[in-house]
């Protein structure tokens, strides 16, 4: 998975943490940051992020895209 | 082999679920498993009415709604008068175990080969919150159950897959969504009930261990936790039958 990362379109986020808890390098943080729907969204810390696909496993807002 | 991932074409619109519901990946989960097996050209939505409601705008899929609870009926006519299509139902488990049981009973009786996904979230969640009799936990505060679900008042829940399994049909298992192995699962508990509905097998039956954040009072991770710790263990997460000979896991 060497050179694979995670993006997110925060515009779909909700906010709900799910991708936060199961990352496994912690590498999403939940920021205080409002999106137009006025959801807190999350950040994704591209130098932590190994490309796993755990949070676009369990984001329930397609809000990732790992590439 | 280093592969995308991405949300499946099929899937046109964002999201209207609450934040952290199980519907979401549910949605996105069928959509890949019929792209996977090349049938999205094919398949008929069967949605009831509560909140998989939502997937009939979502997806970019043939879809029919049908009145509350019923939807093994309408998949059942659609099935035998389209048979070469793929035809599924998304509903709820007030619709599938509550309201609509007779129903249930009577797809698995005459084994149609039809795959059903039953959401199970053990409340009634578009009208509130409601205390579902089937699936609602004892000690469990409801909009209609403030105090907890009393045995001696509300009665006690039942496991419905494992009482509509003694019946012969095809394929019956359960899943959950609370982590990225159990998600992983659950998908391929789907694409078997695709799949035995491509060899024209009989009917499949999948329930899938959902949140429900909104109607639990709970943060979205604090509800999947509770299905991980109080729910699954009431609702066992396994395969309850297979004819074709899947491993009891």
């Amino acid at each position: 998975m060497a050179g694979r990362k995670a993006y997110a379109d925060v515009s779909l986020c909700k906010g709900c943490g799910l991708c936060v808890e199961a990352c496994p390098v912690q590498a999403i943080v939940q920021t205080t940051q409002l999106n137009e729907k006025g959801y807190e969204v999350i950040q994704v810390d591209a130098d932590k992020c190994i490309g796993c696909g755990s949070c676009y496993t369990t984001c329930p807002d397609y809000v990732y895209e790992v590439r | 082999m280093i592969q995308t991932l991405r949300k499946p074409d099929r899937i046109v619109q964002p999201c209207g679920f609450c934040g952290g519901c199980g519907h979401g990946v549910i949605q996105r989960l069928i959509a890949e498993c019929l792209e996977e097996l090349g049938i999205s050209d094919r398949a008929i939505n069967c949605v009831d009415i509560a909140c998989c409601f939502w997937t009939l705008d979502g997806m970019d899929l043939d879809g029919i709604a049908g009145p509350h609870g019923r939807l093994p009926a309408v998949a059942t006519g659609i099935k035998k008068t389209r048979p070469d299509d793929i035809v599924y139902i998304h509903a709820g488990d007030g619709a599938s175990y509550t309201i609509g049981i007779a129903e249930t009973v009577h797809i698995c009786l005459r084994d149609v080969p039809v795959t059903m996904i039953v959401v199970n979230n053990g409340v009634f969640g578009m009208t509130g919150g409601q205390m579902s009799l089937g699936t609602t936990l004892l000690g469990q505060a409801t909009t209609s159950t403030p105090r907890g679900r009393n045995e001696s008042s509300n009665g006690s829940p039942g496991d419905f897959l494992q009482a509509l399994s003694q019946f012969d049909f095809e394929f019956a298992a359960r899943g959950a969504l609370y982590s990225v192995k159990e998600i992983n699962r659950t998908k391929q508990l789907i694409k078997k009930g695709f799949q035995n509905q491509m060899e024209k097998k009989g009917f499949s039956l999948i329930e899938v261990l959902s949140a429900c954040p909104t109607n639990w009072h709970l943060s979205p991770v604090a509800a999947n936790k509770r299905v991980e710790e109080v729910v699954a263990a009431q609702f066992p997460l396994r395969v309850y039958k297979d004819r074709g000979g899947m491993s009891d896991g």
